[in-house]
């Protein structure tokens, strides 16, 4: 007996990006921040950049706020902090 | 999109089996789906109305794209009648819209699932169950319309628990959650209606939501008695509105309903009530402060306008429109429900559904007027 299998999950139609060449060092970049607003997140990533500032001269720490914690962040939002900055650091987590 | 499966010769172990294979390909909740057959998919693509490549929503956090022929795959596995097509596509579309984030509610490590209630003709039309058990199990036409939904999150969302679905615990109603309001037996105008609808519309309402928690009232005779049961339930720190704000859903019993209505209570009259007096107080939500280190936990999931002093009284959702009532159950048993949501970071959507003609009869895709 033969029986046919069909596919339920569709499929994913995407187009290839490259995502941006990883940098050689910290040392003189503009670092954007993005707080995603859950309870404790801003303390581990001021933390975070508190401990990573003892050993790398930053040019500028800026730190950007997400509407809610959950949804995606604007793309405004995303735009101005790839404008305004060399490099992001972001946190995903309760 | 199919491929063929051959059994074996005869005496071989048995690996021609379809309803395993789908088991094995992870396609499942658990239970066992219907295999699909061409003919199964086929009426049910014509229910949706035909071209079965027509794309209806990207579901993330995967981004499978829902053509007609995928979403007719996920109904039959599920077990749906091609006549439910017109409320699984309504439901799958409110979903997909954006203030109703589908990609946070997939992932989040909350509980949090999709609670479809239906108004109008249609649930009469596929015959819904909106009486005794409405939240259980024992009706085709709600056990299926959730358990495609489900289907669809999992296949094509790529919703698989401990990969994408990060759901700490999960709940019950991530097989099925679906049930219909109990327009007949309600005192007041359905939902719908409360939202600007005709009655002789049909429609279905998505919330993220927790599992429904029980409120028992055999004692009061008045509103403010069942209300206060309600309250009660809703005044905790322990769900998702008290710490992330958002919105609720609350379902009352029809024998709840007929006292809280003979005290002359409207809707709004129930939904305000309900806001007026659930609530927490500040202190409660924060701890009193035990974890702000000498400083303030500053919650900023909660509104700015929420007082942040310790006997402040702060609402469970921010207004009452945000508090979505609904009448259901069986006839007997004095019974209501709270039902938490997941919180600020997605909003429930009213849909209507593909036009029935007024008093339609349907059975197998075709509707008799």
């Amino acid at each position: 007996m033969e029986y046919q299998i069909f596919d339920p999950r569709g499929v994913v139609h995407a187009e290839h990006r490259d995502i941006a060449p990883r940098v050689a060092s910290l040392a003189g970049l503009r670092v954007g921040v993005l707080d995603n607003t859950k309870w404790n997140g801003w303390k581990v990533l001021e933390r975070t950049m508190a401990l990573l500032g003892e050993q790398t001269p930053f040019a500028s720490v800026t730190r950007y706020k997400k509407e809610s914690f959950s949804v995606n962040a604007e793309p405004e939002l995303i735009a101005r902090i790839a404008a305004e900055n060399d490099v992001a650091l972001i946190g995903i987590g309760d | 999109m199919a491929t063929t499966m051959t059994a074996p010769e005869a005496g071989a172990l048995p690996v021609g089996d379809p309803v395993e294979y789908y088991f094995e390909q992870a396609w499942s909740d658990g239970l066992p789906v219907v295999p699909p057959t061409q003919a199964k998919i086929d009426a049910t693509v014509e229910a949706l109305g035909g071209e079965p490549d027509f794309p209806e929503a990207v579901i993330p956090p995967r981004r499978g794209t829902l053509t007609r022929e995928v979403l007719a795959i996920n109904m039959v596995m599920a077990g749906c009648k091609p006549e439910y097509a017109p409320v699984v596509r309504a439901a799958m579309l409110a979903l997909c819209t954006k203030q109703w984030n589908l990609n946070g509610v997939q992932a989040t490590t909350h509980m949090a699932a999709p609670l479809l209630v239906v108004n109008g003709p249609v649930r009469n039309a596929i015959g819904m169950n909106a009486g005794h058990n409405v939240f259980g199990s024992g009706n085709r036409a709600n056990a299926t319309i959730g358990r495609a939904i489900r289907l669809v999150l999992l296949t094509v969302g790529g919703a698989t628990p401990g990969d994408l679905d990060k759901s700490t615990l999960g709940h019950p109603g991530k097989y099925t959650y679906c049930i219909a309001e109990n327009e007949e037996l309600s005192p007041w105008a359905p939902y719908h209606v409360e939202h600007g609808m005709a009655p002789e519309d049909s429609a279905v309402f998505v919330i993220a939501a927790e599992p429904p928690h029980s409120v028992v009232n055999h004692v009061a005779n008045d509103a403010q008695g069942v209300l206060d049961s309600i309250v009660s339930a809703m005044s905790t720190i322990a769900h998702n509105n008290a710490v992330a704000s958002g919105s609720c859903a609350v379902v009352i019993g029809p024998e709840h309903a007929a006292t809280i209505a003979a005290s002359g209570f409207s809707r709004l009259d129930v939904r305000s009530y309900l806001w007026m007096n659930a609530g927490n107080t500040w202190g409660e939500v924060s701890f009193n402060d035990r974890y702000a280190g000498g400083g303030k936990v500053y919650n900023k999931a909660l509104p700015a306008w929420y007082k942040r002093e310790t006997n402040a009284r702060i609402p469970i959702v921010p207004t009452p429109d945000d508090i979505h009532l609904f009448v259901a159950g069986g006839a007997a048993g004095r019974f209501s429900a709270f039902i938490p949501g997941w919180g600020r970071m997605t909003s429930p959507v009213l849909r209507k559904i593909g036009a029935m003609p007024e008093g339609a009869v349907c059975a197998d895709g075709t509707c008799a007027l």
